[in-house]
């Protein structure tokens, strides 16, 4: 099963949109597991995950997160605004997929 | 130094055993991750082992250490980290070097220099060197003595240097080692050797000459000592009681003064200072920009020691007020300066201009935090064997971006030009000669006098002054470089080859004399730069003047605007600022009719500021908009400090509005004309012309046509034959409506309005960047409805405005510009976090934040402040961490504008 991370800064916009997220997989009957946290748990948990999606708000640590994924296939993106202002869960969901 | 060469040096020094990066990381306070990658990268570049097992453990590899026996002259040394290596203290650490690296156990050394210069560290730093080169083992021993502790017993001095046999002296009752013994293998530093008594001097250059001495009252045993003298002095070189030591001693070191040393080794020596006590209050220190002006600028006789004791007294009081007056952060104000110290603003004048080139001056408060390599030096500001160095550096950069090598060519020719134009346009008038002959050698200066002359004979022209002085500047630059093996790269050579084929023929004579005067050897590319110098001409180099915006005063009173003027001309140091008086008996419409006249008269091209103290005069810059067309804003009750600072940014080329808004600021009222961003107003985009039809209705039609504009988006043409009437439209457009731009064919002004012109929208970006506009406010109005359908707690419309009020407020105060996806980011974030604490959702501190907020104080003020407002409306609490949160998404998504 597939594992998909959402990272912010207080985990407190993300929450909502991991919800949405999983309604929508649940609709498309995709198995998967999504789950919010905060710049700092998500540190530990770089490795364990095998998509990694960023808040607009914390742009600043993709270059961060990007180097110390280096080489593992894991890929790192920024939330498009308009998705994340909108709390669009099936379209983040799909565009993450296909990273 | 480098975190890697941190590492490198720690294991360099501590060679006994084997390391885990855990040892290593604790002992240099470093993250242990980052110390494993440093590790592994020494790994890789074959300087370290690794040993098998687990933990992993680091050794430094044999070769490794017995290699740097040799150094290489690329190897950075501790010395080389001295602030001003490159330049003020390049002969000084040279000589060090030598000193140190002299077959077969180095030259002894004195160090000449005023009291504060750094003479014993300096002398420490050789001995690290000694160490670090190989010279002397890990363990060799490192011994100071200053010799004044003493000086009132010079038999106890001389015992303590040489040591005593037992019987010597009354009270000597056994044998002494003296400190040349017990320096043996290593070095010994006696400072304010010149207390040394005559006789101690004789048996100093005693063992100077022989390399061994006798202990006091011994004759017959010879103690031969393996060690290094560095003695240092405070004393006049000239002195007779020099003259012996530098007779006996082979090296001799002089360090430069403070004041020789120059405004950028000075700021540099600030910001360690600074950035030291930040490391010993864990906490960033603030100072603003008169009391870091005074540090910069102050009379400082006893040099760098006394300006670090300064800067500590400065901010032990600075601290003393954070910690009494109960004040959010560490803020150094002129205030707290030790006397002399506030009196180096009184020169602020003559080196304004100088200052300003050097730093950076974004803000009014400069910040200083040890964990931050930020600088405020302006990368403009290098000196000349830098400037190759960034030519090859920006080459290197391009040619790995992939760019092909004539695009290369072109940016790097662009900046070339500007190297240029610093030697010569803007070399100041009190650069001198003699000026010129304290930073290049005299006898480049002669060089440049001669072949200057000849080549002025065989081209038959006349070189200014400027280009003179630019060229033995330039000289002075690129024999270093020569002489130091690196390389010079000239991109244009070709097309200098071929358009001025006089010019260089005339540059290879000169380099010919360069090869033989110097002995170096010129390569044609730096034939190309001479050439460059001997085809310029000063009228072609000068340039257009850039323009500025205008600085008139009116007033009333027969001579109050013209006397502020004055003061403002000669404080600023130019004669930009301009003045009408306004008699009490003047009429106004009679006075209009002046300040038309001298508008167009002293408009350059940028507008005009127009600073009046009251009455009539305030409406003056409409009235002469209209009658001119030349965009003007008023700044009333006018004071000399607002007339300075209006001044002093309009020479440095600041915008309009950015003068107009830095003033409004200065003068307490705020500018926060632009009101909150309302998503439920309509939208609207203005056109306007001289008469409202034509041109603007042709807008309006390219604008509809081009953009998809959504249902609550209008464009209206306008026109604006009467100014005063437009700006009443305005306001009451605002009411009802957003006006996202004017898009037109005159220029308009309009407070926080985004003005494009219609050329821009039929030939430019003109519709990209309304598009932006409109999408921008297109994805708030989206953002809003989706919000309203999770937030209950409030109207998250309305929320969503004034986060975004607050987003705007925030970039302004802390002066960083955000991308905009990281904005709409921020308005979730935050709208969000507004909702839970209405609702009463508590989030734990988790605490990871503490050592931010005690970096970045200041900051979290300013945003405690910007969320006043939406603590006020929707009657909420933001706390410390939340605030924290929000003050780091600000700032660390802050991206430099291009």
């Amino acid at each position: 099963m597939k594992k998909i991370m959402l990272v912010c800064s207080a985990g407190m916009s993300t929450s909502l949109l991991v919800t949405k997220m999983m309604k929508a997989a649940t609709e498309k009957g995709i198995e998967i597991d999504i789950f919010a946290c905060s710049e700092s748990e998500a540190k530990q948990k770089y490795n364990d995950v095998d998509i990694i999606l960023l808040g607009p708000q914390v742009r600043f640590l993709l270059s961060k997160i990007q180097k110390s994924v280096e080489g593992k296939n894991i890929p790192v993106a920024v939330i498009d605004s308009i998705d994340y202002g909108t709390m669009n869960g099936p379209v983040v969901l799909e565009k993450a997929l296909k990273l | 130094m480098r975190k890697i060469d941190e590492v490198m040096n720690w294991l360099l020094s501590h060679t006994e055993q084997e390391h885990t990066a855990k040892e290593i990381a604790d002992a240099l306070q470093l993250d242990r991750t980052n110390a494993s990658r440093y590790l592994n990268q020494l790994q890789l570049e074959g300087k370290i082992e690794k040993q098998n097992g687990r933990p992993v453990k680091y050794k430094v590899l044999k070769n490794s250490e017995s290699s740097s026996t040799q150094p290489s002259l690329d190897k950075k040394f501790s010395l080389d980290f001295l602030i001003g290596a490159e330049k003020s203290l390049n002969v000084p650490i040279q000589q060090a070097k030598a000193a140190i690296l002299y077959p077969p156990r180095g030259l002894h050394t004195l160090i000449l220099g005023e009291t504060g210069v750094g003479k014993s560290m300096f002398a420490e730093l050789m001995y690290q060197f000694a160490k670090e080169s190989g010279m002397v083992t890990s363990s060799a021993p490192f011994v100071r003595f200053n010799c004044a502790d003493y000086a009132e017993n010079p038999q106890l001095l001389t015992a303590q240097i040489f040591g005593v046999k037992k019987g010597a002296y009354t009270g000597a009752e056994k044998d002494r080692e003296g400190l040349l013994s017990k320096a043996n293998g290593g070095v010994i530093f006696l400072d304010e050797v010149h207390r040394l008594s005559h006789q101690g001097q004789e048996m100093l250059f005693t063992f100077i000459d022989k390399g061994y001495f006798r202990r006091l009252g011994d004759s017959e045993d010879k103690i031969i000592s393996e060690v290094q003298i560095i003695a240092a002095t405070t004393e006049e070189p000239e002195s007779t009681l020099l003259k012996t030591f530098t007779r006996r001693i082979p090296m001799t070191i002089l360090l430069p003064d403070l004041k020789e040393r120059g405004l950028k080794d000075r700021y540099m020596l600030i910001q360690a200072f600074i950035k030291e006590e930040s490391k010993r209050l864990s906490k960033s220190i603030y100072i603003n920009k008169n009391a870091l002006e005074s540090f910069m600028l102050y009379e400082c006789p006893s040099n760098i020691g006394q300006l670090k004791s300064d800067i500590q007294l400065a901010c032990a009081k600075a601290f003393f007020n954070y910690k009494s007056q109960g004040k959010s952060y560490i803020l150094i104000e002129l205030s707290d300066l030790p006397q002399q110290v506030g009196r180096g603003h009184l020169r602020i004048k003559e080196n304004r201009q100088e200052l300003e080139k050097l730093i950076r001056y974004q803000d009014d408060i400069f910040k200083f935090h040890y964990d931050e390599d930020d600088t405020y030096l302006n990368d403009e500001d290098v000196n000349d064997s830098y400037f190759y160095e960034q030519i090859e550096h920006k080459l290197s950069k391009l040619r790995n971006d992939g760019l092909n090598e004539q695009e290369i060519n072109q940016i790097m020719s662009m900046d070339i030009e500007k190297h240029f134009r610093r030697y010569i346009v803007d070399l100041s008038p009190k650069f001198r000669k003699d000026e010129i002959a304290k930073v290049v050698d005299v006898q480049i200066v002669e060089f440049t006098d001669r072949v200057l002359s000849e080549a002025a004979r065989k081209l038959n022209k006349e070189f200014d002054e400027k280009i003179y002085y630019g060229f033995a500047l330039h000289l002075n630059g690129s024999i270093e470089r020569l002489r130091n093996g690196k390389k010079i790269y000239h991109p244009k050579l070709n097309l200098i080859r071929v358009n001025y084929p006089d010019e260089f023929l005339a540059a290879m004579e000169i380099a010919k004399s360069i090869d033989e005067t110097f002995s170096v050897e010129t390569p044609l590319d730096e034939i190309g730069y001479l050439a460059m110098f001997l085809a310029s001409t000063p009228n072609e180099l000068t340039g257009e003047k850039a323009a500025n915006v205008a600085v008139l005063i009116i007033m009333h009173g027969n001579s109050t605007a013209s006397s502020m003027a004055q003061v403002v001309n000669t404080l600023v140091g130019t004669t930009h600022c301009h003045a009408l008086d306004m008699p009490l008996s003047m009429k106004p419409q009679s006075m209009v009719e002046l300040a038309i006249e001298k508008v167009k008269e002293i408009h350059e091209g940028k507008g005009v500021i127009l600073l009046v103290d009251m009455g009539s005069l305030v409406n003056f810059s409409e009235l002469i908009y209209d009658d001119t067309g030349i965009p003007c804003k008023t700044l009333d009750s006018v004071s000399t400090p607002i007339a300075l600072e209006a001044c002093r940014r309009a020479v440095l080329g600041r915008e309009l509005s950015d003068i107009h808004n830095a003033c409004t600021e200065l003068m307490g009222r705020s500018t926060a004309t632009n009101q909150i961003n309302d998503i439920r107003k309509r939208n609207l985009i203005i056109t306007v012309c001289f008469t409202g039809e034509g041109a603007s209705e042709r807008l309006k039609d390219i604008i509809s046509h081009k953009l998809e504009l959504g249902a609550s988006f209008e464009v209206v043409p306008m026109n604006i034959l009467n100014r005063k009437d437009f700006a009443h439209s305005i306001v009451q457009y605002r009411q009802t409506h957003e006006i996202l731009a004017i898009v037109g064919t005159v220029d308009i002004e309009e407070q926080g309005i985004p003005f494009i012109s219609a050329v821009d929208i039929l030939a430019g970006d003109g519709i990209d960047r309304l598009k932006k506009l409109v999408s921008h406010q297109d994805e708030y109005i989206k953002i809003g409805e989706s919000l309203s359908e999770h937030i209950k707690s409030v109207d998250a419309k309305v929320l969503i405005s004034y986060v975004r009020q607050f987003i705007v407020d925030s970039e302004r105060m802390l002066k960083v510009s955000l991308p905009d996806d990281v904005k709409v980011g921020i308005a979730l974030h935050l709208s969000f976090l507004v909702d839970h604490i209405k609702q009463g959702i508590s989030h734990k501190d988790k605490g990871e934040l503490e050592d931010y907020i005690a970096k970045n104080s200041r900051e979290m003020a300013l945003i405690k402040q910007q969320l006043k407002s939406i603590e006020h409306i929707f009657k909420i609490f933001f706390s410390q961490s939340d605030i924290a949160y929000l003050t780091k998404m600000i700032l660390s998504n802050h991206q430099d504008t291009v």
